[in-house]
């Protein structure tokens, strides 16, 4: 729950707070009466536990996410991972090809490898969603060339939450001669099924601290079974498969498993809890299309329940912004929002006009969002559109 | 992005002086476009008196704009009542952007105020002088 006087917390898409269990088990891996010994010294005992410790948390989350534990190379998050897996399939198989598959609504983690990529020379192509947010398997099969060495799709939609269905796009890679996938999964732990082996994906990106695990860890998954190959993008101790070297952070490593654990492993509760955010984000879109003017972006059928992100008619997207701003902590698409001078490329992508991209607002859920929270941020933002529409004249 | 104190506090109490007038001695302009995100309107009502110097006695704003812009424009609103009506803004631009801690990039929005600004005072003279009565432009 938000603090009564401090603004409500629905940013949850954008960062968790760590676990108080959580961050428990990170502390023990830090003091000298904890495991805080390298991982990579085998010389003595400290280094053997520490080492023991990472590969429980190793194995704990290949479990969380179906995969094998050996296929798990530890990040510094999903950034990170996206450039391995995009520079490191790109480097290693650019005598096959210098094509590479991605979409506009991307993150700017993957947007912006390709985009340097291009600037080395190779091509890409960058698919257009359909206005729900979805990439069809049709779209994808057209997209694909003899010279495509990998296909960069996300599962979870950062910005409007829509789930890709990665296992058609996977099917669709499979029969075009085992075109490379790899899917950014940095939104979908805790939010929806993941399971790495069944997706058919030779990739995948995750981060800890989307599902209350810390900052500063991710993880790359790479198919054992596909045999995907990547040249590693840093050297200096050969670390994780020689993938990514430099000392393993025991804290954070556990921290991400025990996040992960904590997401996944109660099915039961993860379901009441899915359905306790569903209610949430349902009882917010109700209370805020009673405005008039409000559009919703993305295709709800097909979006976890967690996101909620919301364009509104004759607001200015700044103004909107500030007005909530003392009353919300949530994004937005407007270009003050944001490092870069745009309205958000991903709405646009969807084919909002520039205006309505400006003025969009993203709420996104978790666990500490309560039901008094979601009524405050009601009456905020209604209030807010109101003034700014009666400002804003006729 | 964070404002300074004066264009949260006028940007929050910006309703007082939003909104329009109408009347014989009021004078209307506008400038800019909401296509390209920044609109703003004036309305401004001369005193219907004989003078050598006609006085602001109400004026009105309406902005589809960013907040430094409607600042700017309730600031004016409220601070020109009692003032002389002149086709000028009563700061120029680049006193206005240091007073409001407008960034650089943003500048063009206050040349759309000073535009929406000048074509309600010149409207309001005009308005005034049709009504029969004398005012003298500062």
């Amino acid at each position: 729950m938000s603090p009564v006087n401090g603004p409500v917390y629905l940013d949850y898409a954008a960062t968790t707070p760590v676990d108080p269990g959580v961050a428990a088990k990170m502390a023990e891996c830090l003091t000298a009466d904890g495991v805080f010994g390298n991982p990579g010294s085998s010389s003595h005992e400290y280094g053997d536990r520490a080492r023991r410790v990472v590969d429980a948390a190793r194995a704990q989350v290949a479990l969380a996410v179906g995969a094998e534990p050996a296929e798990v190379i530890f990040t510094s998050g999903a950034t990170e991972a996206n450039n391995l897996a995009i520079f490191g399939v790109a480097n290693y198989y650019r005598d096959q090809g210098r094509h590479l598959v991605t979409a506009r609504t991307e993150h700017k983690a993957v947007l912006d490898p390709c985009r340097e990529l291009e600037r080395r020379g190779w091509r890409v192509t960058y698919l257009v969603p359909d206005t729900g947010g979805l990439v069809g398997p049709a779209q994808l099969a057209q997209a694909l060339e003899r010279e495509t060495v990998l296909v960069s799709l996300m599962h979870v939609n950062n910005e409007f939450g829509v789930i890709q269905n990665i296992e058609a796009l996977a099917a669709v890679c499979a029969r075009h001669g085992g075109v490379r996938l790899h899917v950014d999964a940095a939104q979908s732990v805790g939010k929806c099924v993941v399971d790495f082996a069944v997706s058919g994906a030779d990739l995948m990106s995750l981060s800890a601290h989307k599902v209350y695990g810390p900052k500063g860890v991710g993880a790359l998954l790479v198919s054992r079974s596909s045999g995907v190959q990547l040249e590693p993008l840093q050297f200096g101790g050969g670390q994780e498969r020689n993938l990514r070297s430099g000392t393993l952070a025991t804290h954070q490593i556990v921290g991400m498993a025990a996040a992960f654990a904590l997401a996944t492993t109660d099915a039961a509760g993860v379901e009441a809890e899915r359905g306790r955010i569903s209610a949430l984000q349902n009882r917010l879109w109700r209370g805020l299309e009673a405005l008039g003017g409000v559009l919703r972006n993305g295709e709800p059928s097909n979006c976890v329940p967690h996101l909620l992100n919301l364009s509104f008619e004759g607001v200015e997207g700044e103004s909107l912004l500030a007005a909530v701003r003392p009353h919300l902590a949530v994004s937005t698409g407007s270009a003050c929002g944001s490092a870069s001078n745009e309205a958000s490329y991903v709405l646009r992508a969807l084919g909002r006009d520039e205006r309505l991209a400006e003025s969009s607002l993203r709420f996104s859920l978790g666990r500490g969002t309560t039901e008094s929270d979601i009524e405050r941020a009601v009456d905020a933002v209604s209030a807010a559109v109101r003034r700014l529409r009666a400002i804003g004249g006729p | 992005m964070n404002y300074s104190e004066l264009t949260r506090r006028c940007f929050d109490n910006a309703g007082a002086a939003a909104g329009v007038l109408s009347g014989a001695c009021v004078g209307r302009g506008t400038a800019g476009s909401r296509r390209h995100g920044t609109w703003v309107q004036f309305d401004i009502e001369v005193a219907p008196v004989p003078a050598a110097q006609s006085r602001i006695v109400a004026a009105r704003f309406l902005a589809f704009a960013c907040p430094h812009t409607i600042a700017v424009a309730a600031w004016l609103a409220e601070r020109s009542v009692g003032a002389d009506c002149a086709a000028a803004l009563p700061e120029s631009v680049q006193a206005l952007a240091r007073r409001f801690d407008v960034p650089v990039e943003k500048l063009g929005r206050l040349l759309i105020v000073e535009d929406a600004w000048v074509a309600a005072a010149t409207a309001a003279t005009a308005a005034v002088a049709a009504a029969g009565m004398r005012v003298t432009i500062s």
